[in-house]
């Protein structure tokens, strides 16, 4: 044998490293998805997944936890048997751990895209499946999905005519309150920014405040705002902000009730030192302290709070306050509730027929129940919460709430698709709550993310009508 | 020493030209353990991200399809423009002034007490229980950053920290509930202290080790010349040590301009009016919030440019303030 020379040495390590470059960039961008066989379409398996099929589930791992979405695998895999599997896998940050599947074609066949860390919708838009043929499918229940959930909740996930996103959750945002707490103190919870002023007035004679805030969550109180502000003025105000009108900030309507919290702050109204406080802290001072009234929050707040809320604590929603009864444009009972928890099934997915079959389990009467029984919080599936709502003041007063609402129910936050409210102008917010900066430098700081969303081109935009 | 080389040099020289060692397998395999493995780990790791990144910049990637448009230098022209960079730059560049500066000096001057402060008489030693101090400042650096930034958090809580518990038990009222990182204009100086505080016990330890390799007669020269603790100090220490102190400064200024575990922890959404964002933060709230992986990674080649920079006014200072030879013992 030949000894090797130096000149074969560096040649052999040199193809070697060319070899790992080449190796490298294939692990990048470029995989192709990997087509299953489809199953035979049948009533019981309406979408034909294929024998044996391994289906394959990322749940947000936030406050409903994932307990619900293994029951669904379960009805999942009786009712198609066949050898059929569903695995659920757990994440907490769903864009760092799905990113890598997306860019390499080997997405799951069905996850939710919730969390702080969730994927931006416009960055996937073009890759996730048109659910409307979910949505013409009877439910276990032998109902039509799109009939068996609140109205307006498959348009909730409408993006360019395609229905991108199944959202679950039926979530209500209000101002939430101890109806015993109240009723020891002879309170009433108020109607108008008004009484909001005299109330907090009492409030300090028995040394509590109005509202109490966290530096993660300041931007709870951008929704009371706007709340309020849509009450007033009309949806219109809402349809603007979100489709990146100029001046749409400078409405009337969103000044006067940003003034009217202005000047509650400066009157000492909120709990001092929010800005600088973890959020869930905050929200004990409300909940177990009883420091602050009120809070304003999703109807998640229950569970949230479920290990720092103090006994006998009736937590109860209550509308956002109008500026004038006289001249709103909506009814104080108007409250903004709305589907939350978007599933959706990516187009390169291993099985989509696997990925829609587990969501039209998980929107059937029986998987919805068992939800609402974990987590003491209703879905978008209609009669699935009883009178009682398990047991608990604040879901059976969601229930109350929303149906005093009757038709004024209307939903924006778990659609701020521009992506840039309620993210980038959070800090903006925690200075306004603060007593940091004035009504009028936050509107201003809002008009120029505005301005700058809108100039920019790289993302699609989706034109809003909430009112339709 | 000198001698001795001088005089084995001209009998090397006549010797005849050895001849080339041919390659053999114990030769081939140190070369490609020693020389090849770590080249090829080093261009896949470090040379191919760099051309990616500096690819990626040009376009628009929203970071979740494989497509990339190419968009030339938009990204880049795009960042005169965002006034939410331009205070993260501002951020970054305070911090990298500030922390090297403030953690280096405390450190110096803990390093200087440990071992030159002590007794006036008699050997150069540093103070009694020096070796306590030693470890005490050390303490700090064992704890991971998140750690230590969760911590402080809770330290400087309005209504239950420590801090303010403290403060208003010495009669100080005015900072009752006063939210230390939820004001303008203390977020910043809040969290540079923390950052401070958990570098100081490193580069004091650093700072020991160079100073041990001072010879003491220098230290009794100074003396016997009549020299305070101080002008020891700052006359005889820090002048031998000050190859140290550059290397120092460059390293804990790259820890300073990242900074990202101490504000997530901190201030995770970049603090009142984005007093406390870094370029950091900054870059992986556009990379994965806003999902534009391209303008992120235009923004990461800045951050690298601002690093470099940084690291050559380094590098320039210290030349101009020792003069073009060094002339420095460490």
């Amino acid at each position: 044998m030949p000894r090797p020379s130096r000149r074969t040495a560096l040649n052999a390590s040199a193809t070697a490293a060319a070899l790992c470059l080449v190796l490298a960039g294939c692990a990048g961008p470029g995989a192709s998805p990997s087509e299953s066989e489809g199953g035979a379409v049948t009533d019981k398996n309406p979408f034909g997944v294929a024998a044996n099929t391994k289906v394959d589930i990322v749940v947000f791992d936030g406050g409903y936890g994932t307990e619900y979405a293994k029951y669904a695998a379960g009805l999942v895999e009786k009712q198609i048997g066949d050898g059929v599997t569903v695995q659920i896998t757990p994440s907490n940050n769903l864009s760092q751990s799905l990113q890598p599947r997306f860019v390499g074609g080997t997405p799951p066949d069905s996850f939710t895209n919730d969390g702080a860390d969730a994927i931006p919708i416009t960055s996937i838009q073009d890759q996730l499946e048109d659910l409307g043929e979910f949505w013409d499918t009877k439910n276990y229940d032998g109902v039509k999905v799109s009939d068996a959930v609140f109205p307006g909740v498959k348009e909730v996930g409408e993006y360019d005519d395609a229905y991108l996103n199944a959202n679950y959750v039926m979530t209500l945002f209000s101002l939430w309150y101890s109806q015993s707490l109240f009723e020891e103190n002879g309170w009433k919870p108020p109607t108008t920014w008004s009484e909001m002023g005299d109330l907090c007035t009492e409030a300090k004679a028995k040394d509590k405040y109005l509202f109490t805030f966290g530096k993660e969550a300041a931007v709870y109180y951008q929704w009371l705002v706007l709340d309020s502000a849509i009450k007033q003025g009309g949806i219109d105000v809402i349809d603007d902000i979100s489709n990146l009108e100029p001046g749409a900030w400078s409405n009337a309507a969103v000044k006067d009730v940003l003034g009217e919290m202005e000047g509650l702050i400066d009157d000492g109204c909120f709990v001092p030192g929010g800005a600088g406080t973890q959020f869930t802290q905050a929200q004990a001072q409300w909940s177990n302290d009883q420091d602050a009234l009120f809070y304003y929050s999703g109807s998640w707040i229950e569970s949230e709070m479920k290990e720092a809320t103090a006994d006998g604590f009736e937590m109860t929603a209550w509308p956002a306050p109008l500026l004038d009864a006289g001249d709103a444009a909506l009814p104080f009972e108007a409250v903004q509730a709305g589907p939350a928890i978007p599933w959706a099934v990516p187009k390169a997915a291993a099985s989509t027929a696997g990925g829609k079959e587990f969501l039209r389990a998980l929107f059937s009467k029986e998987a919805a129940s068992k939800f609402s029984e974990l987590t003491l919080a209703p879905t978008v599936v209609k009669d699935t919460v009883p009178a009682d709502g398990f047991g608990s003041s604040a879901l059976a007063s969601t229930m109350g709430v929303m149906e005093g609402a009757g038709d004024d129910l209307f939903s924006w936050v778990s659609n701020s698709y521009s992506g840039y409210y309620g993210i980038q102008d959070a800090p903006y917010w925690v200075s306004f709550l603060g007593g940091d900066i004035t009504a009028q430098e936050l509107i201003d700081a809002e008009e120029k993310l505005s301005a700058a969303a809108a100039a920019d081109t790289s993302k699609p935009k989706k034109e809003y009508d909430y009112g339709k | 020493m000198t001698a001795l080389l001088t005089a084995a040099g001209p009998g090397e020289r006549t010797a005849p030209p050895r001849p080339r060692r041919r390659p053999n397998l114990d030769r081939i395999s140190f070369m490609l353990v020693f020389l090849v493995a770590p080249l090829v780990l080093f261009a896949v790791f470090v040379l191919l991200p760099f051309a990616q990144s500096a690819y990626y910049s040009l376009t628009s990637w929203g970071g979740y399809s494989d497509r990339l448009e190419w968009v030339g230098l938009q990204n880049f022209t795009q960042m005169l423009g965002d006034e939410v960079l331009l205070k993260s730059v501002r951020n970054s560049v305070v911090l990298a002034l500030v922390v090297p500066t403030l953690t280096l000096t405390v450190a110096f001057a803990i390093a200087c007490v440990v071992t030159t402060g002590g007794p006036s008489i008699g050997t150069i030693k540093g103070l009694r229980g020096s070796a306590f101090y030693r470890v005490a400042s050390f303490f700090p650096y064992c704890v991971p950053a998140i750690v230590i930034g969760i911590i402080w958090a809770q330290v400087y809580d309005p209504s239950r920290g420590l801090l303010n518990g403290f403060l208003t038990a010495i009669g100080l009222d005015q900072f009752q509930s006063f939210p230390w990182l939820g004001n303008e204009s203390t977020a910043m100086a809040a969290s540079i202290f923390v950052i401070v505080w958990s570098l100081i016990g490193f580069y004091t330890i650093l700072f020991i080790a160079a100073i041990k390799g001072i010879p003491a007669e220098t230290y009794e020269a100074a003396r016997l010349d009549g020299a305070g603790r101080f002008r020891i100090a700052m006359s005889v220490t820090l002048p031998q040590i000050a190859s140290s102190f550059q290397t120092a400064y460059i390293y804990i200024g790259l820890v300073a301009v990242d900074s990202f575990v101490y504000m997530a922890a901190l201030n995770a959404q970049g603090g009142p009016n984005y007093a406390t964002l870094t370029m950091t933060q900054y870059l992986y709230n556009v990379a994965f919030f806003q999902g534009k992986f391209g303008y992120a990674t235009a923004i990461g080649i800045v951050l690298a440019l601002v690093t470099l920079v940084y690291a050559a006014l380094v590098f320039g200072v210290f030349r101009l303030l020792r003069g073009k030879d060094g002339g420095d013992h460490a």
